[in-house]
């Protein structure tokens, strides 16, 4: 267990480096928060209405002392209140972080659906038209900005044909194209590592010995090379999840979604200290996640691991 | 793994150099000045003076295109410098060195693996305004964490190899070994990593430019062009459509010159397993590199740009 210890204060590690980074770029920012809040309002901006703005939130400590107490709070649940919205952050993250997830996941969940059989015919048919379509999908996926096939999807489905009403309906209906989006860029990826697993398989001898026992290439390849792809499959998911949280900003804001990450995007412009340090705690937090949890998985399932007694570092 | 994949992905690294002439001709000369506003040419079509028409100002779009893809490039430029430079520095000093010295600069580069190198680059370009050196130099500095995390893998196994334990017996100190016979054996696995990569930091750039934060949006961006033209998508395509095209062409075009190339498929050595294991090691994968860099390669998935 002691190697699980190591990684769970690694994981603390990155996650008090990124509140020291948090804190530290976001007090870097030039305008001044109060300001931007009593111009919001309307109010005059005065020595004593931003000494009183800043006395409210605490701005007027010194630094150390308004991290140390920042860190306390947000530990013990308290998340500050936004300057921009009054409410508190907690609460709207509650209620974003169900939309952001549903878009990264949900968009996770079809790439996966979508990438398998994919891989799988592409392996079975080396040049057929699903080898092809992959390559295609995977420089897709590294060419093709998400905005514009946004933009591209939006005037198809919304204008041209008006099946959906992506900005102005209900906001179960308002996430099909952004999940579709976020499935296409992970498609051709996900299924290339697949492909790249059963090509492997196809030099190994235990296939060879598969085909000489008289099995029919294509079917002995998908049977024999399903399990060994999946496991490239799962290493490769752990990149496509970390980015869950975060990833879908740009869709967010397309499609005008209430997403945390449009909120992140909302609060920098007026420089919403708490808004933004929570953020990229939750962003780092996922990620850390992410990754602790495919390493304990990957531990758990490959005993090639646990003899390995010291990993460097 | 890393050092017998590249024998037959095909490079065309010429395409480099001729990427960068043409982005600097590109940046040095213009047929119309990108900026001059004409309101009696207003989307006027393509024709012999204005090759790709003109914008809702009468703005030429070709010059326009030319500027925008000059600073892509910058930016490109920025990102991939400050990667290799930070990240190869770091990855070999973090396999030379042992110890607590290693496992900090480790730590690290786990951080700028973890760091969102978009949102990052979103938080600084909103703070001191969006332009092709502020953006190159944030993506750059934000995610260098897995280029140092694959050289440090790389050089640790290379470290390993039985021709330079032999070297190191007949007394070779750890940086010349590194640099005389790890670091030839290590560059071209580098190089696909940057391949799979830039064209997505082109991207990042059109989406914060499209974002708009901080961003002057007078000046020409892909991306910002993109985000000013939406409007009009719909009576003149041509304004949304050569951005995009422009965008994704350049992408393919450093694919190509650098990447793993996708159309070889040879079972015995497959081509695309370049990219394949670029990306596995990415993503701290099945072969072994996870050994070398523990958790800290699981998150590198962060530096994925914008969805």
């Amino acid at each position: 267990m002691g190697w699980m210890a190591r990684e769970v204060g690694r994981a603390l590690l990155l996650l008090w480096l990124a509140s020291l980074a948090a804190f530290a770029v976001i007090r870097a920012m030039p305008a001044d928060p109060a300001v931007i809040t009593l111009l919001a309002f309307n109010l005059p901006v005065s020595d004593a209405s931003v000494a009183a703005l800043h006395h409210q939130w605490g701005l007027d400590r010194p630094l150390h002392e308004q991290y140390l107490r920042w860190l306390g709070d947000f530990l013990g649940g308290d998340w500050r209140r936004s300057f921009r919205t009054g409410e508190p952050i907690l609460t709207e993250f509650g209620a974003r972080l169900p939309v952001s997830l549903t878009i990264g996941l949900g968009g996770l969940g079809l790439a996966i659906l979508l990438a398998v059989p994919l891989a799988e015919a592409a392996a079975r048919r080396p040049h057929g038209w699903a080898d092809h379509a992959l390559d295609a999908l995977t420089l897709g996926a590294q060419a093709v900005p998400a905005f514009w096939i946004a933009s591209v999807l939006i005037w198809i489905f919304a204008v041209e044909f008006a099946w959906l009403r992506p900005l102005a309906g209900p906001t179960v209906e308002r996430m099909i194209l952004p999940i579709v989006i976020v499935a296409l860029t992970g498609v051709g990826p996900l299924a290339a590592v697949y492909r790249a697993g059963m090509n492997e398989v196809g030099r190994s001898h235990y296939y060879q010995v598969a085909l000489g026992k008289g099995g029919d290439p294509p079917t002995t390849l998908v049977r024999h090379g399903r399990r060994y792809a999946a496991m490239g499959l799962a290493a490769a998911l752990t990149a496509e999840a970390s980015w869950v949280i975060g990833g879908t900003a740009v869709v967010e804001v397309v499609f005008g979604l209430p997403g945390i990450s449009h909120f992140l995007v909302e609060s920098l412009a007026a420089r919403d200290y708490f808004v933004v340090q929570a953020y990229l705690m939750v962003a780092v937090a996922w990620m850390v996640a992410v990754a602790l949890t495919a390493q304990i998985v990957r531990h758990l399932l490959d005993p090639r691991e646990r003899s390995r007694p010291n990993r460097s570092a | 793994m890393s050092h017998h994949l590249p024998s037959c992905v095909t490079r065309r690294l010429w395409l480099l150099p001729a990427i960068g002439v043409a982005a600097l001709a590109a940046a040095v000369w213009q047929p119309h000045s990108p900026e001059a506003i004409a309101l009696g040419l207003r989307h006027a079509g393509p024709s012999l003076v204005h090759p790709l028409g003109t914008d809702h100002l009468g703005r030429d779009l070709l010059s326009r295109l030319m500027v925008g893809g000059a600073r892509t490039a910058l930016v490109v430029a920025l990102v991939s410098a400050s990667w290799v430079a930070i990240g190869t520095f770091m990855g070999l000093a973090a396999a030379a060195l042992r110890g607590p010295f290693s496992a900090a600069l480790l730590r690290v580069a786990e951080f700028f693996a973890v760091l969102p190198s978009l949102l990052a680059a979103i938080v600084v370009t909103s703070i001191i305004g969006l332009g092709p050196v502020s953006a190159g130099l944030a993506l750059g500095l934000a995610g260098w964490g897995p280029f140092a995390l694959l050289t440090y893998g790389l050089a640790r196994r290379g470290l390993t190899e039985p021709y330079v334990l032999a070297a190191r017996a007949l007394g070779g100190s750890s940086p010349s070994l590194l640099r005389r016979h790890v670091w030839p054996a290590m560059w071209e696995t580098q190089l696909s990593y940057l391949g799979t990569k830039l064209g997505r930091v082109a991207i990042a750039y059109a989406a914060l430019a499209f974002l708009g934060l901080g961003a002057d949006t007078a000046r020409a961006d892909w991306g910002a062009m993109m985000y000013e033209y939406r409007l009009f998508a719909l009576d003149h395509p041509l304004l949304i459509i050569a951005p995009g095209t422009a965008l994704m062409a350049l992408c393919v075009a450093l694919r190509v010159a650098i990447g793993g190339d996708n159309g070889e498929r040879v079972p015995a050595t497959s081509g695309d397993l370049a990219s394949a294991v670029a990306r596995a090691v990415e993503v701290q994968d099945v072969k072994g590199y996870s050994h070398a860099h523990g958790a800290g390669a699981g998150m590198a998935g962060a530096d994925r740009p914008a969805i």
